[in-house]
């Protein structure tokens, strides 16, 4: 754990990442997008660990955690989650291209992160179609 | 979490990790093992949870009491929790600049993870186990 010294020093340094100075990139947006999806999903795990708690207990117990599963919210709920797998998982594959040194040019890097973005919605689209079509 | 890592500072070869004898290296392998697990654990668990929703209570033991997704949504979770775990303190070393509130926010970091995989393993059992 590194910890930053809180002299007087440090407090007058400026912070990095410079959000409010930089030019919006899309490689930018899917390193930020990845650590969004990766922290909705600590909270996405949390709900879905009541709901299948709940589903465990039944009764009461899972009348309680169903908004979670079911209804507008929980499918919604459910369909977000299943698309910050996808989005975190394909930015993660993307990290361990780079820890291999490939495409790391400015054109590789661009397709990565095209790829990431696009490649998230697709797969989730791709697996909502293919769930609907076998229920 | 450690890895023990072969080298005292540098790099073990293309894909690796910078080693060094400090507590980093050892978090950032154990982020891409970890990773390298959920690849195959994500992509079936997104399956089969994408099928909870709008399941009834019947409709979703009968999908979690399968053996197959039962044992890999069992390991997704372990594994999901120990990844996000490391995950988070990384966010909270990066926000939290407070020393007290970082120290804190790491301690609580560490039960709820622990906490949410015990639910999660707790609740798979309680399914899927036989009776």
């Amino acid at each position: 754990m590194a910890d930053a010294d809180t002299d007087g020093l440090a407090a007058r340094r400026p912070l990095s990442p410079h959000l409010t100075v930089f030019k919006p990139i899309l490689t930018m947006m899917m390193s930020i997008a990845h650590r969004i999806t990766g922290a909705g999903l600590y909270v996405g795990m949390a709900l879905l660990a009541l709901f299948l708690l709940g589903a465990a207990v039944g009764g009461g117990a899972f009348s309680a955690v169903s908004w979670i599963g079911s209804g507008f919210i929980g499918n919604l709920l459910v369909l977000m989650i299943v698309w910050a797998i996808f989005h975190h998982l394909l930015g993660g594959v993307r990290h361990a291209l780079w820890d291999r040194g490939l495409y790391m040019d400015a054109k590789g890097r661009e397709l990565l992160a095209q790829g990431t973005l696009v490649g998230g919605i697709l797969l989730t689209l791709l697996v909502f179609i293919f769930k609907t079509l076998a229920g | 979490m450690t890895v023990a890592t072969r080298f005292k500072s540098g790099r073990t070869g293309p894909g690796d990790a910078y080693v060094s004898d400090h507590s980093g290296s050892p978090h950032a392998r154990f982020m891409r093992l970890t990773s390298y697990a959920l690849v195959p654990l994500g992509v079936l668990s997104a399956w089969w949870i994408l099928g909870l929703a709008g399941k009834s209570l019947e409709g979703v033991r009968a999908e979690i009491g399968r053996p197959f997704p039962a044992l890999v949504l069992l390991a997704f979770g372990v594994v999901g929790m120990i990844h996000a775990r490391q995950g988070m303190d990384d966010i909270i070393e990066d926000y939290v600049h407070d020393k007290v509130l970082k120290a804190q926010a790491i301690v609580a970091n560490t039960w709820a993870s622990r906490a949410i995989a015990a639910i999660w393993v707790l609740a798979i059992l309680l399914i899927a186990a036989p009776k």
